[in-house]
């Protein structure tokens, strides 16, 4: 465990880990022998002779003083080196996540990756700030006492070690059968915790059905459940931790026991069996609390191999240097992708010329969504290429990449800072003027005259201040702000109110003049604006062409426009009686 | 505290049996002693062997059985708690969620609740083992001589001095503590939810270093925190430490013996136990903390329970179903803390009609709606049916008259029989089939892996617009008299969208219907159109009439056209 976090630390900060190993050790040590004083002094007692303890009774002062340098030494140092190992594990996190290709930042991973760096790293910076010294008292400490032992009375010293294993075991088996029922209890409580969100996230529908102050049923199951689990676990992690405290109490008994029996055989050394009686005494109590400090050992043990899990993941390789950009143009060539084992896209070949729109239209699950995230480079194909700018984004560099493309994807992620601040994203050494305009254009403004505090709103955590189609059109703003060459828009599924809707469709009609523009449609007209029109289904290119050119051949497109045309929402009929 | 009672005599009966535990452990140790003393003085020694052995099966079923207490307490407590968290919640306003979030609730219902249960299982007996042992070892060396107990106290005494003082400090700083954390875990979630944004704009180094910055400072701040408390807390340690103890207890030990005080034999006492008094106390440091974070979450669970639910009738009245009149007298409406969202609406539903509320978003359509369903209470005016204040409707009257499709389906995570009949949970398979075929989505469901029995979720998904013929089979089955339908936004896929046509048709049949729509085609045919525009009713009347009147119903039109 020291060894994987020397690992991964710098040469200073692994200078203080190393100092607060080595003087939380010693401490422990000098502990454990300054314990072998008692016999020489308890000898001098007995025989009448309490002058001659004095002598040893300095030795032992000097042990103190010793201890209580090297103990405070281990214990500061051992801290710094857990803050400084917090930072370093933020740090290298920061600089890691930042490399990892877009597509690695799934819901989950973008979920658990927030529990590593908050959690785990505490958990593991926990490890030389807090667990190190106990450790050092719980292992160091008796193992001196034993070797102590040897010199005051080689028998108990040989039943402590006989015990100690004993002890061992019964730890190691108790930690295993807590471990898995641990893991039983925690996918209950897991799905408990799921229901309650359920529930919380649920509110208006359950009330609206009467479901919620009357019970509901699907919550109290998973409550009633994760009782039982965790009642489960009790029952078989009990014998565990009962056998735990009976082997060591056991042990504790026959070192007593046994040092009763030597001391019945005729001509012994008294003090010396009741001195190795007090340190066996000595030995045992440390023991019980290694076995909860195992526990919290194997738990940052635990949290670190998430953190290096997230290390683990790999960054597409990038070039030295970008490969020269021609025009704007985006083509697609044999490309071939699925995720893990699940075929995307096969053999899907198209080319959106510069400065003209390229509809994408398709069934959900036809692949249009993948098709844009290859663009951005999210991931890397399985076969054939993508080509931006002629080059293949396998040869340009991240950076110069997303530099040529301004996305506009549905779930917009918003920062909770003011709307100005979030639509600045897109270009941050713009102007007030400038941001001010984009705004404008995407019905921006429309939204911050209805603010509390207009521009100076905050828009809450992941901007959950503001509706979807509120949020979508920041991004648009945002992408106007850019002026990057592409743009890549997952056209909103969700309807906007008539009179935005008009303000966002002139903003998008201002977006696309004189960009490359690839958008996922949904609505007829800007199917019908596009210069060109792909129809995937099932992950192939079912057809291309012009509006015109596919309703003329019928087929998959004609069905989708006539079905659009046909479904304009459902109206509502004046009441029948 | 008045949260354990629940479960506080078998709380009561563990922390008994671990009292008796810790004194059967402390009975080894006197045995050690004792032998010791009996080997040197030359007395009979074997029978305290024996009580030192006999102590042990003792003290194994005692704490096994201390241990099952309290472990079976909490289980139950924390049972108790969640359904007791669940149905307060459940009679919140619907604002109190708004302003939380999901995650403010998981707090409360699960991590709160789950925060007990170190206070609840572990704390209370390490406590009690920390008070019994010294104790109990206390009162024995006392009987074997009085003055050295008192100095083998000294640095234990000392020890918990500086303790105190060393916590005084951390205490005084715990907030600023907890307000870095905090600080630091929203750059956190700030910098993995959005760092997929950022990337795609190329503004990756400020993202990040916003990040590291946070993480830095909150790395200077618990430094220089650490710093600052770890001297004290490391003198507390020593002053505790059994080297320290066993220093004073051989020096005084030897001391008294030269001066003819105390007997080599009786020092043996001291040794054995005296120098283990502060190991315990050492121990319940650790639950100190768990004891203070178990009152925070205490604290914040009595809180909630403590939020003022929606009113339930002092005096409910019972009102016969049928058809219904609704009647909105003067409702004014604010959030929390906000604006007024609604200034005095008054708007009447007569039975069996449609009425459609229109106006940009943020005029308040939603609200208006939600009110209607109680989903809020008026602070002004009243919101009635058939001229009974809703608020006199007891909670379980109140949903067999209203009905609800709402813009954004939630559908649950169980069967797709069970979302359909989730008004009546006891509606028999016939009926669930019935309404699903009223609402065209029987076929759809047909085909899925394990038809009715099939669980939405992970594996299962429907989409936008079979979610919402599954919402609206809901809304047949729940047969009310009204129904509020907020229309969707999301363009459901084409074939949906003839389906959902149909199933609408079947549902505003006969019923009393507001409407929140969105696009104003949805509404042309209503039998009442109401313009909110910032919070009050600005034109109202038949498509036909508000187009001719040219008012601000026909801008809307026009641009909408």
């Amino acid at each position: 465990m020291i060894r994987r976090l020397l690992s991964l630390m710098g040469p200073g900060q692994a200078t203080q880990l190393r100092r607060a190993v080595w003087c939380l050790g010693a401490a422990a040590a000098v502990q454990g022998v300054a314990f072998g004083v008692l016999l020489p002094v308890l000898r001098a007692l007995v025989s009448g002779e309490p002058q001659r303890a004095w002598p040893w009774l300095a030795v032992l002062a000097v042990a103190v003083g010793a201890y209580a340098l090297l103990h405070s030494r281990g214990v500061v140092a051992g801290r710094r080196a857990g803050y400084a190992l917090g930072g370093v594990l933020h740090e290298r996190l920061g600089d890691h996540v930042v490399t990892l290709p877009l597509g690695w930042f799934t819901t989950t991973r973008v979920g658990s990756l927030g529990r590593v760096a908050t959690q785990n790293v505490m958990s593991v910076m926990g490890v030389p700030g807090h667990l190190l010294d106990p450790l050092a008292h719980a292992v160091v400490t008796p193992a001196t006492v034993v070797a102590v032992l040897l010199f005051v009375d080689w028998r108990i010293a040989v039943g402590a070690l006989v015990a100690a294993p004993v002890v061992i075991a019964a730890h190691r088996w108790t930690g295993r059968l807590v471990q898995r029922t641990d893991q039983a209890a925690d996918a209950a409580g897991a799905e408990a915790g799921g229901q309650v969100v359920e529930f919380a996230r649920n509110q208006p529908v359950l009330r609206a059905f009467g479901r919620s102050a009357h019970g509901f049923a699907l919550l109290d199951d998973a409550l009633v459940s994760a009782r039982n689990a965790a009642r489960r676990m009790l029952r078989t992690a009990l014998p565990g931790l009962a056998g735990f405290v009976l082997a060591v109490q056991t042990a504790f008994t026959a070192l007593l026991v046994l040092g009763a029996a030597l001391a019945a055989g005729a001509d012994v050394d008294l003090p010396a069996v009741v001195v190795a009686l007090v340190l066996a005494v000595r030995f045992t109590e440390p023991l019980l609390s290694a076995a909860e400090l195992g526990a919290a050992l194997r738990m940052a043990a635990g949290s670190l191999d998430r953190i290096e899990a997230v290390f683990a993941a790999r960054a597409l390789p990038e070039p030295e240097r970008s490969a020269p950009l021609g025009s704007p143009s985006i083509e697609f060539d044999r490309v071939r992708f699925g995720y893990d084992d699940r075929p995307v896209l096969d053999d899907v070949s198209f080319t959106v010329a510069p400065g003209t729109t390229t509809a994408l239209v398709g069934a959900s699950g036809a692949g249009k969504s993948t098709v844009v995230r290859l663009v951005a480079r999210f991931f890397d194909v399985d076969s054939g290429s993508v080509r931006v700018g002629g080059a293949d984004v396998r040869e340009l560099r991240t950076a110069d990449l997303l530099g040529l493309i301004a996305p506009v994807f549905q779930d917009t992620y918003l920062f909770d800072t003011t709307l100005e601040d979030n639509i600045r994203l897109g270009r941050p050494d713009a102007g007030e003027e400038e941001v001010r305009e984009a705004a404008r254009l995407a019905g921006v403004t429309e939204i911050v005259r209805r603010l509390p505090d207009g521009w100076q709103t905050r828009v809450g955590e992941g901007g959950t201040r503001l509706s979807g189609g509120e949020r979508q059109r920041v991004a648009i703003a945002r992408a106007l702000l850019k002026d990057a060459p592409i743009v890549l828009l997952d056209e909103a599924t969700a309807a906007l109110d008539a009179e935005n809707e008009a303000a966002v469709t002139t903003a998008l009609a201002t977006l696309a003049r004189g960009r490359t523009l690839l958008v996922i449609a949904h609505r007829l007209s800007t199917v019908r604006n596009a210069d060109r029109i792909v129809v995937l289904d099932g992950g192939r290119v079912a057809d291309a062409g012009t509006h015109e050119e596919l309703l003329e051949r019928g087929g998959r497109y004609a069905d989708f426009v006539t079905q659009r045309e046909n479904a304009r929402g459902w109206r509502i009929a004046a009441g029948r009686n | 505290m008045i949260l354990i009672r629940p479960v506080h005599g078998r709380l009561i009966t563990g922390i008994a049996c671990q009292a008796l535990a810790a004194l059967a452990g402390v009975v080894p140790f006197v045995a050690v002693a004792e032998v010791g003393r009996a080997l040197l003085s030359g007395g009979p020694w074997w029978h305290h062997v024996m009580l030192g052995v006999a102590a042990l099966p003792v003290r194994v079923v005692l704490l096994t059985a201390a241990t099952t207490l309290t472990h079976l307490a909490d289980n139950d407590l924390q049972l108790h708690l969640r359904r007791k968290l669940a149905a307060h919640l459940g009679r919140l306003p619907l604002g109190w969620f708004s302003a939380r979030g999901s995650g403010a609730v998981k707090r409360a219902v699960h991590d709160d609740v789950a925060a007990l249960h170190h206070l609840v299982a572990h704390s209370l007996l390490d406590l009690v083992t920390a008070v019994v042992v010294p104790v109990t070892s206390m009162l024995y060396l006392l009987a074997i001589d009085p003055l050295m107990t008192v100095i083998t106290l000294l640095p234990l005494g000392a020890g918990l001095l500086l303790h105190a003082r060393a916590m005084r400090d951390v205490t005084a700083r715990m907030a600023e503590y907890h307000q870095a954390t905090q600080r630091l875990d929203n750059a956190v979630v700030e910098f993995v939810h959005g760092i997929a944004v950022v990337k795609a704009f190329g503004q990756t180094g400020k993202a990040h270093r916003r990040f590291r910055d946070a993480a830095r400072s909150y790395g200077t701040f618990v430094t220089g925190w650490a710093e600052q408390v770890t001297p004290s807390l490391t003198r507390s340690q020593l002053a505790q430490a059994p080297l320290v103890a066993l220093l004073v207890v051989l020096t005084a030990g030897t001391a008294l013996i030269g001066a003819g005080l105390l007997t080599p034999v009786d020092l043996i006492p001291f040794v054995v136990l005296g120098i283990g008094l502060s190991t315990p106390t050492l121990a319940i440091s650790y639950s100190v903390q768990d004891l203070r974070a178990g009152r925070a979450a205490t604290g914040r669970i009595e809180d909630l329970l403590a939020t003022p639910p929606l009113p339930e009738p002092a005096h409910p009245r019972e009102v016969p179903l049928g058809p219904a009149r609704v009647e909105l007298d003067s409702v004014r409406f604010r959030y929390d803390d906000g604006a007024e969202v609604l200034h005095g609406i008054d708007l009447v539903l007569e039975p069996g009609t449609v009425t459609a509320l229109v106006g940009p978003s943020g005029s308040g359509k939603s609200t208006l709606a939600a009110l209607v369903a109680r989903f809020h209470d008026v602070p002004e005016g009243a919101v009635r049916i058939n001229g009974v204040d809703i608020r006199d409707l007891p909670s379980a009257q109140l949903y067999r008259w209203i009905g609800f499709v709402l813009q954004d389906v939630r559908l649950l995570r169980t069967t797709v029989l069970d979302n359909i009949r989730l008004a009546r949970p006891d509606a028999d398979f016939d009926e669930v089939v019935r309404v699903a075929r009223a609402a065209r989505i029987h076929d759809r469901i047909t085909e899925l892996p394990d038809g009715y029995l099939t669980v939405l979720g992970d594996d299962v998904r429907l989409s936008g617009g079979e979610a919402q013929r599954v919402s609206i089979a809901r809304a047949l089955l729940a047969d009310t008299p009204v129904l509020v339908l907020d229309e969707a936004t999301a363009f459901a896929d084409a074939e949906s969208e003839a389906a959902i046509q149909e199933a609408i048709s079947e549902l505003a049949d006969g019923r009393t219907v507001l409407v929140i729509a969105h696009r104003l085609s949805t509404v042309v045919d209503a039998d009442q159109i109401v313009v909110l525009d910032g919070g009050v009713v600005v034109e109202r009347g038949r498509h036909t009439e508000l187009l001719a009147a040219g008012g601000r119903y026909a801008a809307l039109w026009a641009v909408h056209a």
